[in-house]
Parts: structure tokens; C-alpha cells; sequence
């Protein structure tokens, strides 16, 4: 548990000192909620929904971004195979990855919640506090599964691109649920109306943080014939 | 409705078609395969017969 | 991998095919309501129930592989999501042919499509990993778990998309004909159908997998051949012999 909590102090210490990927996550995540108010253009910006499906845009693109960081703060100085080496178990290591790329998250979509309050008029109360609960709840699912296949992608030709390529399919059933779930809150729909969909994303959640748990192990170890 | 036929006929013919595609697809690297393998079986013939040319080796 | 059962896999598929076609154009009656054009159901329906089986075959190998590490395994999660997507491509285009002439649209949001959609871009993302990547256990490694965490995630997409299409009820809908069979000789046509696109399905599996397979032993030989062409050139004659008949 120590070590855990090291590691995971380690990740977020090297980035809260530089702070510069923490800065161009969050400036990351309001421009993409400027392109969409122009992309979906005036009227939108008058619809829950568009607030809502924005929102889980920017954290999609937030969270591939947020997990590579988490991952590549190892691979810059081949310090992947030391942190192997220890006697730190895989799955910790995930563990640890996991609540880096969540937190980094989480600040990102902090700002872009903000920012929609403001362009699309939503009011500030307990439905934003419920919809702050919704995007956390999504951040904790993309972030194992981001982590899980960024550790894949790394070491693939196609890199970078592999990410979104593989996580973005199998986010699906989240975005589905959490932006119906986001849209119901701000809206102000009974809670038994939006249970439905929390159900999901909790499930999509436990899914993915177990899977990507018992899994990590084979991902990241190197090449053994 | 008539015209609803071609659709019909469009989905069985592309159905067809792309499994004949793939077929022909797993055929013609069953074809490189089985070259390789003469490749690799000529090399053999090559090399032992190359050893067994040199009888002036001690028996192990 | 054994000749004859790959050509009788082979001869009973095309019988089976035969028979569905003929039962799907000269036996079963068409339906009431959308009349001929319905028939492309027959085989879109079997399409779909091979697509997602070969998705949970890739998995189940994936499972095999990380466990066991023979890379037998490996070939055959390989094969059935190059099938599997193969069938998956044809059940959207069959979907969408059926689509236009009933809906006027080419693409519906239906619950069945959108699943269907989605898992055809899940084996896009495996088949592109496997084709970036290098041809390493570590890559096989790769594709076992993303096969096993995609299949995890279907019954979710299935029960969110369903979900999401109950509450949409005015986008177009399209009444899958899998709940309208009244006439018995439709139940039968369609299970004949299921049976000859299993056995097609299974028979493209067992050409690529024993394609796949004699590929993997085939790169074994030739590095061992090297070596032993290598100490051919080097070492004194009676050494590098025994190598040489260790390789063939």
C-alpha cells in the first residue's frame, strides 16, 4: 500500500512541479468546448443536451491525453523496467496509473464544467453537483480503460493513434449512458429516470478497473519468448 | 415492390462475392506458403548434400 | 492441419448453402408486409449470430493464450477475427440493403445495427493492432487482452444501445424480422441458414488457422536452416551435420 501511494504521489508531484501538462490538459478541454459551441452552433447552446454531449466530448479527448502522460512519464527514461524490477506488483502498478490519469482528468473536466455553466447557461446548484458525480464516474471508466490500452499502444507503430482507435469503441456504452445520465441531471429529471443509466456506467466502471487490474500484467511486461 | 428485387439480388451478390474475395485471398497465401516450403526444402537438399560431399570429418 | 476435414467442412457448407438458398427463394413464403425484400433477413440474421460468436472465439483464445502461451492459440484468435470480420462487414451491408427499400434511409439507428456497428469497429481496432505491430509474443499478448476486454464490454453495449433506442422511439426503427416469424417454414429456413453460415464460418477458420499454423512452423524451420547454414561455413563438417538433420 505504501509503495502504491508513493508511486502515485511520485506521478502526480512531477507533474504538479511542472504543471505544464496539467495547464494544456485543462486549456485542452475548453477549447474543445469552444469548437463545439460553434461547431453546434447559437441555438445549441440554449439545449441541455448539447451541454451535456459536449462535456463527455472533452473528456474523451482529455482522457487519452491524460493516460498517455501517466504512462509516458516511465517510457522517456526507460524507467518502465526499473519500476518492473521493484518489487511492486503489476497490478498495483495500475492501480497507481489509474488514480494519476483520473485525477488529471478530473482537473480537466472541473474547467470544462465551469466553462459550460457559463456558454450554455446552466444552472448552478444541486443538479451540477449530481452532474459532477455522472463525469466522475465516467473519468473513473475511461481512465482504466485508457490506461489499460495506452500501455498497448505505446509500443505499437502507430502509437499515438492506436489509443483512441481501440478505446473509443469500447467506450461506447459509457458515453451512451453518462450523456443521457448528464442531460437528465442538468434537465432536472426524476432520479428514477436516470438510475437506469447511472447502473451502466457504474457497471462499465467495475468492468474495466477489474479487467484492466487483472490484465495490466501481461500488457507491460517486456519481451519474453 | 419489383423494384425491391434488386436490392435482394444486390445483398445475396455482395454476400457472395466478398466470400469468394476472401477465399481467393486465404488461397493465394496458401500458394506463397507452399513456395516457401520448396524454397526451404531445396536449401535442405542443398545443404546436406553439401555435407555429406566433404566424408573427410572423424566420426563423432 | 488434416486435408479431409477441411474439404468435408468445406463440401458440407456449400450443401447446406445450397439448401438455404433454395429454401430461402423457392420454399419459404414472403412476408406480409415487406414482401420479397424480407428474404435478405435469411441471411443477415445468420451473419450477425457468426459475428458475434467469432468475436467470443477470439476472446476464448485470447483467455487460452495468456494462460497457456502456445501460440496456437494465438493463430486461431487471429483467424477467427479476420472471419469473424468478414461476416461482421457483410451482416451491416445486408442490414443496410435491407434498410433502403423499407426505410428509404441506408443506415438505421436500430438497437441490432448499432451493436452490430460497434462491434465492427472493435475488430477493426484488433485486426489494426495486429497488422502496426510486429508479429512478437509480446503483440499476441496484446491482442489476447484487447479481445478479451472487448468482448467483456458487448453485453454492456447491448443493454446501453438497446436502452438508448427505447427512448429514441421517433428516430426509424426497424422491426427485426427475428420477432415476426409466424409461418413455421420461416423458422425452418432460418435455422437451416444459421447452420450453413456456421459451417462456412468454420471451414474459413480452419483454412487460415492451418494457413496461419504451417506459417509459424514454416518461420521455425527457416531459422533453424540458417543456423544451420551458418555452421555449414564455419565449423568442421561432422558438427555442423548433426545440425543440419536436427533441422529437417
Amino acid at each position: 500500500m505504501g509503495a502504491l501511494a508513493a508511486m502515485m504521489r511520485k506521478d502526480l508531484r512531477l507533474e504538479l512541479r511542472s504543471g505544464r501538462s496539467t495547464i494544456a490538459l485543462v486549456a485542452l478541454s475548453l477549447l474543445i468546448m469552444v469548437v463545439l459551441v460553434f461547431a453546434l452552433g447559437a441555438s445549441a447552446t440554449r439545449r441541455v443536451d448539447s451541454a451535456a454531449g459536449a462535456l463527455w466530448v472533452a473528456l474523451i479527448f482529455s482522457g487519452m491525453l491524460g493516460a498517455t502522460r501517466a504512462l509516458n512519464s516511465e517510457s522517456e527514461n526507460g524507467c518502465i523496467r526499473g519500476l518492473l524490477l521493484s518489487p511492486l506488483d503489476p497490478a498495483a502498478i495500475f492501480v497507481a496509473k489509474l488514480g494519476a490519469s483520473f485525477i488529471f482528468m478530473a482537473i480537466a473536466e472541473a474547467a470544462a464544467v465551469l466553462l459550460a455553466i457559463l456558454f450554455f447557461n446552466l444552472d448552478v446548484g444541486a443538479g451540477i453537483a449530481r452532474l459532477a458525480g455522472v463525469m466522475l464516474l465516467g473519468a473513473l471508466g475511461f481512465a482504466a480503460l485508457a490506461t489499460l490500452l495506452a500501455a498497448i499502444s505505446e509500443r505499437t507503430r502507430a502509437g499515438d493513434l492506436m489509443l483512441p482507435l481501440l478505446a473509443v469503441p469500447m467506450f461506447v456504452p459509457a458515453l451512451i449512458a453518462g450523456v443521457k445520465a448528464s442531460s437528465l441531471t442538468l434537465s432536472g429529471a426524476p432520479p428514477g429516470a436516470i438510475s437506469q443509466w447511472i447502473r451502466i456506467l457504474a457497471a462499465f466502471d467495475v468492468l474495466f478497473v477489474t479487467a484492466g487490474y487483472l490484465l495490466f500484467e501481461h500488457v507491460v511486461g517486456e519481451d519474453q519468448d | 415492390m419489383s423494384d425491391h428485387l434488386g436490392y435482394l439480388f444486390a445483398a445475396y451478390t455482395i454476400i457472395f462475392v466478398v466470400i469468394f474475395l476472401y477465399v481467393m485471398f486465404i488461397w493465394r497465401r496458401q500458394k506463397s506458403l507452399e513456395a516457401e516450403l520448396r524454397t526451404l526444402e531445396s536449401r535442405l537438399a542443398e545443404l546436406s548434400s553439401r555435407l555429406t560431399s566433404h566424408p573427410s570429418a572423424p566420426p563423432e | 492441419m488434416n486435408r479431409t476435414a477441411t474439404n468435408s467442412l468445406g463440401a458440407a457448407s456449400l450443401l447446406l448453402m445450397l439448401a438455404a438458398l433454395f429454401m430461402i427463394f423457392l420454399y419459404v413464403p414472403s412476408e406480409a408486409e415487406q414482401g420479397i425484400v424480407q428474404r435478405i433477413f435469411y441471411f443477415h440474421a445468420p451473419l450477425a449470430w457468426v459475428a458475434f460468436m467469432a468475436f467470443g472465439l477470439v476472446a476464448i483464445s485470447g483467455i487460452f493464450y495468456l494462460w497457456l502461451g502456445d501460440s496456437i492459440w494465438d493463430d486461431l484468435g487471429y483467424a477467427a477475427a479476420e472471419s469473424g470480420m468478414v461476416f461482421c462487414t457483410l451482416m451491416l451491408v445486408s442490414g443496410s440493403m435491407w434498410a433502403k427499400p423499407i426505410w428509404g434511409a441506408w443506415w438505421t439507428w436500430d438497437s441490432r445495427l448499432t451493436t452490430t456497428f460497434v462491434l465492427w469497429l472493435m475488430y477493426g481496432g484488433y485486426l489494426m493492432l495486429r497488422a502496426m505491430a510486429d508479429d512478437t509474443p509480446q503483440v499476441a499478448r496484446f491482442g489476447a487482452v484487447v479481445g478479451i476486454v472487448a468482448a467483456l464490454d458487448v453485453p454492456i453495449v447491448i443493454v446501453s444501445v438497446r436502452l438508448w433506442r427505447t427512448i429514441h422511439p421517433a428516430v426509424l426503427v426497424m422491426r427485426n424480422g427475428g420477432h415476426g416469424l409466424e409461418d413455421p417454414r420461416m423458422l425452418a429456413t432460418l435455422g437451416v441458414s444459421m447452420l450453413a453460415f456456421t459451417a462456412l464460418f468454420a471451414w474459413l477458420l480452419l483454412l487460415r488457422f492451418s494457413e496461419l499454423r504451417a506459417r509459424t512452423r514454416l518461420a521455425g524451420l527457416a531459422q533453424r536452416l540458417a543456423m544451420a547454414q551458418a555452421a555449414a561455413n564455419d565449423m568442421p563438417p561432422g558438427a555442423a551435420r548433426g545440425i543440419a538433420e536436427g533441422a529437417s
